[in-house]
């Protein structure tokens, strides 16, 4: 028998902490490769050929209409019936970046579509290349656009993130069960645990909406 | 493949369960969400607990949640089948999202149009009526799918607790047959013909609802 709630908490206080940093080295593995990924689809999307445009739509129609949950058993368990096998975290990133992808496709569109067409075409007159127009002009300023929308991206990758747990991974929720399997405590367990996943998705509430009206004063 | 074809009862009983669980908790949660603004608008001593709940809800994950109500509430000797532990964990979840929709749905008819209407001696109920509803209404209704298809997509973590739906069956098939293409594709495509349908069905209801705008 463990005396009072507060020596409990520092068993479970160290631990949660190590799961938390876990999620959030993931989740921010999959934001950047998401990243990447969206900015190929809005490529896609902006094509002149319909195949590509098609491409691009089923992919997010896809990726927003099915639970991430069914998504991470598909590419966890899909390589393995192939005969490769994927470790858990690494199944759980490249779900996670190709899920929010599909949703930060549709923040940078607007971003994309906010920056003025006359500077395209001065980069053109400028001999810029197309890469160097999306690495030098329009990316930075797309960035910045949608930063707050992008961070609030963040916090919903981080909720959905806990069911990356099934698939072995030792993220904070995983932490979770198994603290409860050795104090048999759940309901104190789990309640703690979600305070960490409340005050991660706090502070980075926080720190968007500082950058939002950061924005605001410096072009509103 | 015929293996699954013998399974394939189980799986549309499954599509069933996973569709009446989260229908009846976005219903549910729908009423929870419109509760809390009522109140909300009423006394405004209750804004603030309203807000804190809103913000407990969407801060932290719907499976924490679960477990919460799942693994937890047995401590306190309240148990819950795995299903009535879903539905209800999937209800107070929705409604938070809800009560944010219908908050803002709320907000967004201007404040211009109060005034104007009780400058021309229009009744408290009047402008309810035929003012703030209508055009709150207007606001939410193309709105209102995506939290159903919030909900269906939430509903499949059910699964980790053994609730008989979708994504559940898809893994006892797989565990039964040893195949896990058939089943899990079979699984996300069942997710989004779902989750497509329910989307066309509320933009029709949508653009129906409001056909009086467009004249």
């Amino acid at each position: 028998m463990m005396a009072t709630f507060y020596d409990r908490l520092g068993l479970y206080a160290p631990a949660l902490w190590q799961g938390a940093q876990v999620t959030l080295v993931l989740c921010l593995l999959a934001m950047a490769l998401g990243f990447v990924i969206a900015v190929l689809l809005d490529g896609l999307g902006r094509s002149s050929s319909r195949g590509w445009v098609w491409c691009s739509r089923v992919y997010v129609s896809f990726f927003r209409g099915t639970p991430l949950l069914a998504q991470l058993l598909l590419c966890f368990y899909l390589p393995s019936a192939l005969g490769v096998d994927v470790p858990g975290s690494v199944a759980a990133v490249m779900v996670l970046a190709l899920n929010t992808a599909a949703y930060q496709a549709q923040i940078l569109r607007s971003g994309f579509d906010a920056i003025a067409p006359g500077q395209l075409e001065a980069a053109a007159v400028f001999g810029l290349s197309r890469r160097q127009t999306l690495l030098q002009i329009q990316l930075p300023q797309v960035l910045r656009l949608t930063l707050p929308a992008l961070v609030s991206e963040f916090i919903d990758v981080i909720k959905v993130s806990a069911v990356i747990s099934v698939v072995a991974v030792t993220d904070l929720m995983r932490v979770g069960q198994q603290l409860v399997a050795q104090t048999y405590r759940p309901l104190e367990v789990y309640l703690v645990a979600a305070l960490f996943y409340l005050a991660l998705t706090s502070i980075l509430a926080l720190i968007g909406r500082i950058l939002e009206k950061r924005w605001q004063e410096r072009h509103g | 493949m015929n293996d699954f074809l013998t399974y394939l009862p189980d799986f549309a009983h499954a599509l069933w369960t996973t569709l009446y669980i989260s229908l009846a908790a976005a219903a549910m949660g729908a009423v929870v969400g419109f509760g809390l603004n009522t109140l909300r608008l009423w006394l405004p001593l209750c804004a603030w607990p309203c807000r804190v709940y809103v913000w407990l809800i969407r801060g932290t994950p719907f499976l924490a949640q679960l477990f919460v109500f799942y693994f937890g509430l047995p401590v306190l000797g309240v148990t819950l089948d795995a299903v009535t532990a879903t539905v209800l964990a999937l209800t107070l979840y929705s409604g938070a999202y809800f009560a944010e929709l219908f908050r803002s749905a709320w907000n967004s008819v201007p404040k211009g149009q109060l005034e104007a209407a009780r400058v021309h001696g229009i009744g408290g109920a009047q402008i309810f009526w035929h003012i703030q509803a209508p055009q709150a209404l207007a606001f939410c209704l193309p709105l209102l799918g995506n939290q159903v298809i919030l909900t269906i997509k939430e509903s499949a973590v059910a699964s980790i607790i053994t609730v008989p739906e979708l994504t559940q069956t898809a893994g006892q098939i797989v565990s039964n047959t040893y195949s896990y293409v058939v089943p899990y594709t079979l699984l996300v495509l069942s997710y989004w013909l779902l989750t497509q349908a329910v989307g066309l069905g509320a933009a029709w209801l949508a653009q129906r609802a409001t056909r009086y705008q467009k004249g």
